[in-house]
């Protein structure tokens, strides 16, 4: 239980440096009267505010409040609904190397956003629910793929992501061959990379209700996830419809990762390596592991992401750094971890 | 009777493994179900616990009809003992026998202190207690086997399938998990299936006896009296009978062990169904 409240405690403390970090540095004695001023000035950050010892600029107010805030939130949120989806679909497709665009999701989602950048309004909104819109579908494809064998077993469902993935990826890649190199092709190519740097309070309101939702329905179930670990007819004998089930926890998990990258483009890793770590930390027991992953990966994602906006003079896309950071501590802890703990399947 | 089946047949796709098979299973007894590899064992045990559909006949668990049973009512009629393997995450041992009393809870619930102390006391009645803290996937293949014996039991339902127990187990553990079978079936009145590949474990242990060949019920009775010469030679190939040892212990020997016929049993070479 120890770890776990540390873990909780670090967020804060993670939420308060990176609070300061960035382009602009925010002195950590200005982060209180900061915070005060959006409470209190109910009407608006746009006015400066005067505090005993401070005298807060109005560029600053506006930077704290509409850019590095909603950036803080948006990581967060995205590093736990990601994350948690991960841990789902290592559960549901048995094997520890699952990741949440495992079935396509993300492929879609990209193709969606580069769709709509070439042929579509390049408007935010557009893109936005462009990019959410065909990474349903390509899930819903590869359901559908799948329901065509007589073997309903998860396998089946990973290849047939594979396939609907490899499809997207050649439509994303087609398009990105047509793109006008100066402006379209670098915005897709931004967005099959990722970056926080659009965050806004707008963007906040339409992604919140679907990751804070998915992550407290996942939680709520989250006990059922050991079970569906099991062997299918194992399950099932033990009273579980595990078909209905899986569409439960996989609609689930594809909105959370649909609308997180509709909203951010790719974020590589994390929903493949945060589980790793709540599971070294708090075991494989799920109704420990989620409220743990979710916590972790919101942590990691808000490090990743000051790490990206502030390590260079420009920004970095996302994927880039959560992938450097992100596939060494993985090996650091398959490595360290030895025997035991990490070992899903024994040697034979 | 607790568990009833009137002339069923049932298979993958258009093909029939099992065709016409009316058996019962009374409880507080230990039936064997004995047959070679491919005879359709495995396959009745699926039909049972209703992971098959039935083509024909009709399936009862404990005088209902399994057709009009959803899957959290059949799992509180029949548990299944599957034969030992790993799991891919690594779980505790206590954490693998709560996982059974699934269909007794909400779906958003989790299992609570007393289904916890419950589940404690069965792994204390199959002597397994001092492992419930331990990593499932770093026992033994007799522990883990306990383990799942546990988790049967656990789901506290009257009728139990064991799908070949005793394969990975060394001669030891076959005997403590089939005596261990005998106490617990005595005391809980369970109502027990059991395939098994050994004449002689059926023998000592199994009150009744179902043998079946292509799908179909060549012999069912009481042990001592349905396992003749005839039967088992008919049932289980040609090289086989029974005899008492010295001690006067009734085993089940192969007739001659030659080279030649050994040789001729091998995979490949053999007949599988003659």
């Amino acid at each position: 239980m120890k770890k776990e409240t540390a873990i909780i405690l670090i967020i804060p403390l993670a939420a308060f440096a990176c609070l300061c970090t960035g382009r602009y540095p925010i002195d950590p004695g200005q982060v209180f009267p900061l915070l005060l001023s959006g409470i209190g000035a109910l009407s608006g950050p746009e006015t400066g505010v005067s505090w005993p010892e401070y005298e807060l600029p109005r560029e600053l107010v506006m930077i704290f409040w509409n850019i590095r805030i909603p950036r803080i939130v948006m990581s967060i949120m995205v590093g736990a609904g990601i994350s948690t989806a991960g841990a789902v679909f290592q559960a549901l497709f048995r094997n520890p190397l699952a990741a949440p665009d495992i079935l396509g999701v993300t492929a879609g989602s990209c193709f969606g956003a580069a769709l709509a950048i070439m042929f579509l309004v390049p408007l935010a909104w557009i893109i936005q629910s462009s990019a959410f819109i065909f990474g349903i579908i390509a899930v819903s494809l590869a359901y559908i793929l799948a329901s065509w064998s007589k073997d309903h077993s998860p396998s089946v469902l990973v290849i047939s992501g594979i396939v609907i993935s490899a499809l997207f990826q050649a439509g994303l890649s087609f398009i990105m061959y047509l793109a006008n190199p100066y402006d379209q092709l670098a915005q897709i190519v931004f967005w099959t990379m990722g970056s926080f740097h659009t965050a806004s309070w707008t963007k906040i309101q339409i992604t919140a209700p679907i990751l804070i939702s998915g992550i407290l329905l996942v939680s709520l179930f989250s006990w059922r996830l050991n079970i569906m670990t099991q062997n299918e007819e194992d399950a099932l004998s033990m009273g579980i419809d595990v078909f209905k089930w899986r569409v439960f926890y996989v609609v689930i998990s594809t909105l959370m990762v649909a609308c997180s990258v509709a909203a951010v483009g790719t974020v590589a890793w994390i929903g493949l390596i945060v589980p790793h770590i709540a599971r070294y930390l708090t075991g494989s027991e799920h109704r420990r592991l989620i409220p743990a992953t979710a916590v972790l990966g919101g942590l990691f994602l808000l490090i990743m992401d000051s790490v990206a906006r502030s390590i260079l003079m420009s920004e970095i896309p996302i994927s880039i750094v959560t992938s450097i950071f992100g596939a060494p501590f993985l090996a650091y802890l398959v490595i360290r971890s030895g025997s035991g703990k990490m070992r899903h399947e024994p040697a034979a | 009777m607790s568990l009833q089946l009137d002339q069923i047949s049932a298979g993958y796709g258009k093909a029939h493994v099992l065709s016409d098979i009316s058996l019962t299973v009374t409880p507080g007894r230990i039936c064997a179900l004995m047959g070679r590899n491919g005879s359709g064992k495995t396959t009745l045990l699926r039909t049972i616990n209703g992971v098959i559909p039935l083509s024909g006949g009709s399936i009862r668990l404990m005088g209902r009809d399994i057709k009009t049973l959803r899957r959290p009512q059949i799992a509180r009629l029949v548990s299944v003992v599957p034969q030992v393997s790993f799991t891919p995450f690594s779980f505790s041992c206590l954490d693998m026998v709560l996982m059974s009393g699934v269909s007794r809870i909400k779906a958003w619930q989790s299992p609570s202190a007393r289904e916890k102390k419950t589940a404690l006391s069965v792994m204390t009645e199959t002597g397994i207690r001092h492992l419930a803290h331990r990593p499932f996937n770093a026992l033994s293949g007799g522990e883990r086997q306990l383990v799942m014996l546990s988790r049967g039991l656990f789901q506290e339902s009257p009728v139990m399938l064991l799908d070949e127990p005793n394969t990975h187990l060394d001669f030891t553990n076959q005997h403590h998990i089939m005596s261990l079978m005998k106490t617990l079936v005595k005391k809980r009145g369970l109502t027990v299936l059991i395939t098994l590949h050994d004449p002689n474990l059926a023998h000592y242990y199994c009150d009744d006896v179902i043998l079946i060949k292509h799908g179909c019920v060549l012999a069912q009775g009481p042990t001592a009296a349905t396992m003749t010469d005839d039967v088992l030679l008919a049932v289980l190939g040609g090289n086989i009978r029974t005899d008492t040892t010295q001690s006067g212990m009734f085993v089940v020997t192969p007739r001659h062990v030659d080279h030649q016929a050994i040789a001729g049993t091998a995979p490949g070479k053999q007949e599988i169904n003659p």
